[in-house]
């Protein structure tokens, strides 16, 4: 459950704070062990567990810290940060959700710049730290370094006498996707072979990362087959259709952890919701996860990732204590307690991956996990990367509600970000 | 007289007897301290927080501006010619257009169509009145969500509707192109339908129940009674009904933020959408002002031509 | 009085056709309210249920553990209230100063507030923000009780009922020797009662259901009003789909309470204001 700390506990804790100022004037702002309250923005507490375990755990090193959650719906994320940016606002640390928000904010100079706290750690450990350097220049550093697998549920596949999907190319995984569609949930819902989540990146990230395309480039013509392939799956009915998924705001959560899908492409991040849903008793789906299905068979595994970082605040009220829990997330006592509940640390070490334990114990997943493979970045950062994320997602709906022919949808999206995008 | 025509009329109507000079200007300043007294709480909040960030953002349309950047700097019309050459901002004018076009008469219709409907006096009927205005009232979340179950092209219940009905091929509503500007007009027509009603059964109210007697003792039936009292006694009414309710087209932002957030593609949005997505989001406060500056432009164009046609109509 | 079979007829013709425009009107609320007695697989079936198979009145019992709806009632009605009482308030004396006093500059003063009223609140949501910010009020309920409280809409609503009030009582009274504060006072409020009761009324509804600002305003997540719960709820748990209609159930009563108290006023009063002036 989510905690709502009251009115009057806020207020003593900013009375306490200003009481030891009073006491300490010459010390107090500098003081590292006075009572700080610090403010960390953040989403969806309750399925995004990571953030309360590293609360935690940063509380427990300082016990003169209390942090408290700003916590905001995920959908509504990137403008309720830059909204609160714009105004000016005093969060202490940011969370960056991707790497196309943080160019946002750190172009206009509403980051603290970390440069010199990223030379002190250890970064021949740390993943996923290249795309937040801005002309040599840090201002977020990575906590989580997540990419995307194919998670399926173990006990569809059995039942449908199917092998669980080892190293799939992209026309086994559709094929799979059909015999896998049959029946009914406990519950009386349909089961769908797959589940393709609404974001573009589920077909346009995979195309681009897996044939070299450019997604700033202009010409799309690469995801052409990765969009046939998905929308013949909802046609077919292996896969629930978009249009429903969009206006009803289906989770994928749901849908895997109820058994209405066998598979579902999805990123690392899931995996710690999982073992929480499960340890909580919400669900007892029987899950593993593969590698993500390729393009040609024999050739490794390709597939696409994005790290998740915090910043601090340009107008952060506590700049120093803010720092240090930015350096204590990136580090390894960050990553052990991430790692503890099932999220993928952007810090590796043996501690760390020892500490990893959520992944079921099959030689599947553990592969799909552990194997060497291509992390190509989700989205290109660079000055155009939100325009052209714009046309691109308004392009991917038109195109999966089927209200555009693939190649119409492809040719308008190349023609708007050549002409319209500067 | 409704609205803006009206400040100049009270101050022609009031012609004072001449008074000795000095007296008046006395009694100029006191009732300018008196009148400002009245206005003052009010209009402090209201310019320090609409007035003024009006001014601020029209100035703001001529300039490049972001708050992260120190120096707004002046561009002319530079803004307007991106404007221009946007292909979104046409996309979202022309459905913010077609969303009026549908919502203004659909929605007047039906409330004048439930107002005449509950103009009697029966007992019961506070019942139905409370019954048509309750959408008026239901929060905006719980509409949209309400809406898009009912829309649900598979298992919804409209759609199933039409299947009993026979067709066969019945639309996707939100999910299509075609069909989400009318299902978010359907949605807003019902929500609005009740405030509008109200006004209207006010506005029959004061129509003379004798007319109608005398109509009928000449033998008009139902529809010439209509036409010929009910309509022409309604003018007025209509009037500041379609006023608001121009004004308030033109500014839907809220019901498509929840229902469609402007999909499929960009098949729902709307001019306010896009001031709010390129000014919050992409932080072109200088571009999103250009925008509102249009959006304004055409709501007070329209409103003034309405005034006009009502004005040319009194004087014949 | 006779009744012939030809009037009776066209009764029932009318109480039925009254009836059906009644229920499609009410459709989406039917819903609403069967929805939140179910189960959460049970909200969609083919073909629709509308009474449910089995009443799930725990729904109503559970969602106050599930999210804080408790907190984010005391919020809303806190700032609908206190909203609507400012408004009212300052309202009800701009608008006496604009209908019943004359002094230069006035009718322009009053053009200006009426064109305010076609511009969208997105064109000047940011300099707006920026003031707040500057004011130091940005996450806190009082940024959005300055904002709501002084709109322009108000002035023009309570101006247009004091219009229907004669100019001779005043005069009358100011002959009695009444100052303007006085008339204001004794007068004009005790007459305008449905003009504030619409008021009133309007602004509750709309400070109730207002998404945006809030959204925009407030980040601290006890400050949330139920529409921000509620959007942040559907989000999180999309397929808890009676809990999302209990919800909203829950966010339409009290509105629908105080619509229900102020009905009678509220009609009169908006009814005047509306039309003459």
């Amino acid at each position: 459950m989510k905690r709502y700390p009251s009115a009057l506990a806020a207020i003593a804790t900013a009375a306490a704070v200003a009481l030891a100022g009073c006491s300490s004037p010459a010390t107090a702002p500098a003081d590292p062990s006075g009572p700080v309250t610090l403010t960390v923005s953040a989403w969806n507490l309750e399925s995004t567990p990571e953030f309360r375990a590293l609360f935690d755990a940063f509380e427990a090193v300082h016990p003169n810290v209390t942090i408290q959650p700003v916590e905001i719906l995920a959908e509504d994320y990137p403008e309720k940060v830059a909204t609160m940016l714009a105004g000016g606002d005093t969060t202490d640390v940011l969370t960056m959700k991707n790497v196309t928000d943080y160019a946002r904010y750190a172009s206009r100079g509403q980051l603290l710049d970390l440069t010199d706290l990223v030379g002190e750690l250890p970064t021949d450990k740390m993943a996923g730290l290249e795309p937040f350097d801005i002309g040599g220049k840090y201002a977020a550093v990575p906590y989580r370094q997540d990419f995307w697998l194919l998670y399926y549920n173990k006990k569809l596949f059995d039942a449908a006498g199917l092998p669980h999907p080892d190293q799939l190319t992209w026309a086994q995984y559709g094929e799979l996707a059909k015999k896998l569609t049959s029946g009914t949930t406990a519950d009386g819902q349909k089961v769908y072979g797959t589940y393709h989540h609404t974001w573009r990146s589920v077909v346009q990230a995979i195309a681009a990362a897996q044939t070299g395309g450019d997604q700033l480039g202009g010409d799309y013509g690469f995801m052409k087959s990765q969009y046939e392939l998905a929308l013949d799956l909802q046609r077919s009915g292996a896969a629930l259709d978009y249009g429903t998924a969009r206006t009803q705001q289906v989770n994928y959560r749901s849908m895997f952890e109820t058994g209405q899908t066998a598979m579902l492409p999805m990123g690392t991040w899931y995996i710690a919701s999982i073992k929480a849903a499960i340890a909580s008793g919400k669900s007892s789906v029987d899950w593993g996860v593969a590698p993500m299905p390729q393009l040609a068979p024999g050739a490794g595994t390709t597939t696409f990732g994005s790290p998740t970082a915090f910043a601090v605040n340009e107008k952060a009220k506590n700049a120093e204590v803010a720092k240090e829990f930015v350096r204590f997330a990136a580090g390894e006592q960050g990553a052990k307690a991430i790692a503890a509940i099932g999220v993928v640390p952007a810090f590796r070490s043996d501690a760390v991956t020892a500490a990893f334990t959520a992944l079921p114990s099959d030689e599947l997943s553990k592969k799909a996990f552990t194997e060497d493979k291509k992390i190509v970045l989700e989205m290109p950062v660079s000055e155009t990367t939100s325009d052209v994320d714009t046309i691109l997602t308004e392009e991917h709906s038109l195109i999966m509600t089927g209200e555009k022919p693939v190649d119409d949808g492809l040719r308008e999206a190349g023609d708007r970000v050549k002409n319209e995008v500067r | 007289m409704v609205i803006s025509t009206e400040p100049a009329v009270p101050a022609m109507r009031t012609r004072r007897p001449p008074a000795p000079a000095t007296r008046a200007r006395r009694r100029t300043l006191r009732s300018i301290l008196t009148g400002w007294s009245f206005i003052l709480p009010n209009f402090l909040g209201f310019a320090l927080l609409t007035l003024v960030p009006m001014v601020f953002g029209l100035a703001l349309s001529f300039m490049d501006w972001s708050p992260w950047t120190d120096e707004p700097e002046w561009v002319g019309l530079e803004n307007f010619e991106r404007m221009f050459r946007n292909s979104t901002f046409w996309i979202a004018l022309g459905n913010t257009v077609y969303y009026a076009v549908g919502h203004i008469p659909l929605t007047m219709a039906v409330a004048l169509g439930l107002a005449l409907l509950l103009n009697r006096s029966l007992a019961g009927l506070g019942f139905f009145r409370t019954a048509f205005f309750l959408p008026y009232v239901t929060s905006l979340v719980a509409v949209a969500v309400v809406w898009n179950m009912l829309f649900n092209p598979t298992s919804g219940p409209i759609n199933q509707f039409l299947l009993a009905l026979g067709v066969d091929d019945p639309p996707g509503w939100t999910s299509s192109t075609a069909w989400a500007m009318p299902a978010v007009i359907v949605a807003s027509v019902w929500r609005d339908m009740g405030y509008y009603m109200v006004l209207f059964l006010a506005g029959l109210q004061t129509i003379p129940t004798e007319l109608y007697e005398a109509a009928k003792v000449d033998g008009a039936n139902a529809w010439q009674r209509f036409w010929n009292i009910t309509l022409p006694g309604l003018r007025p009414t209509t009037f500041f009904v379609l006023i608001m309710c121009t004004v308030a087209s033109f500014k839907i932002f809220d019901l498509i933020v929840v229902m469609t957030d402007g999909g499929p593609g960009r098949a729902t949005i709307v001019l306010s959408q896009l001031i709010y997505l390129q000014g919050i989001q992409e932080g072109r406060f200088g571009f999103a002002s250009a925008i509102s500056l249009v959006l304004f432009v055409l709501v007070a164009g329209f409103t003034v031509l309405q005034f006009q046609l009502q004005r040319r109509r009194e004087a014949r | 009085m006779t009744t012939t079979p030809a009037t009776r007829g066209r009764k029932i013709a009318y109480a039925l056709l009254l009836t059906v425009v009644c229920l499609l009107v009410l459709v989406p609320f039917v819903w609403m309210i069967s929805s939140s007695l179910k189960h959460d697989n049970q909200v969609f079936t083919v073909p629709t249920q509308w009474v449910p198979r089995e009443f799930v009145w725990s729904n109503y019992a559970d969602i106050w553990t599930r999210i804080p709806m408790l907190s984010y009632l005391r919020n809303s009605a806190f700032l609908a209230i206190t909203i609507s009482l400012l408004q009212v308030l300052t309202g009800s004396f701009a608008a006496y100063g604009f209908a019943k006093l004359r002094f230069p500059g006035r009718d322009w003063l009053f053009l200006a507030y009426l064109a305010t009223i076609a511009v969208p609140w997105q064109a000047y949501m940011i300099p707006q923000y920026l003031i707040m910010e500057k004011l130091g009020l940005v996450n806190t309920h009082l940024s959005i009780i300055l904002l709501q409280a002084f709109g322009a809409f108000g002035v023009f609503l309570m101006r247009q009922y004091y219009q229907s009030i004669p100019d001779e009582l005043i005069e009358a009274a100011r002959i009695d020797g009444l100052n303007e504060y006085r008339i204001w006072a004794r007068i004009m409020l005790p007459l305008s009662r449905p003009a504030i009761a619409s008021l009133g009324l309007l602004t509750f509804v709309t400070t109730w259901n207002d998404y945006m600002g809030p959204f925009i305003y407030f980040t601290s997540n006890e400050l949330w009003t139920v529409q921000l719960g509620l959007r942040s709820f559907v989000g999180q748990f999309d397929a808890a789909y009676a809990m999302i209609m209990t919800g909203s159930v829950i966010s339409v009563l009290p509105v629908v309470l105080v619509f229900l108290l102020g009905q009678r006023q509220f009609i009169q009063g908006i009814a005047t204001s509306g039309l003459k002036g």
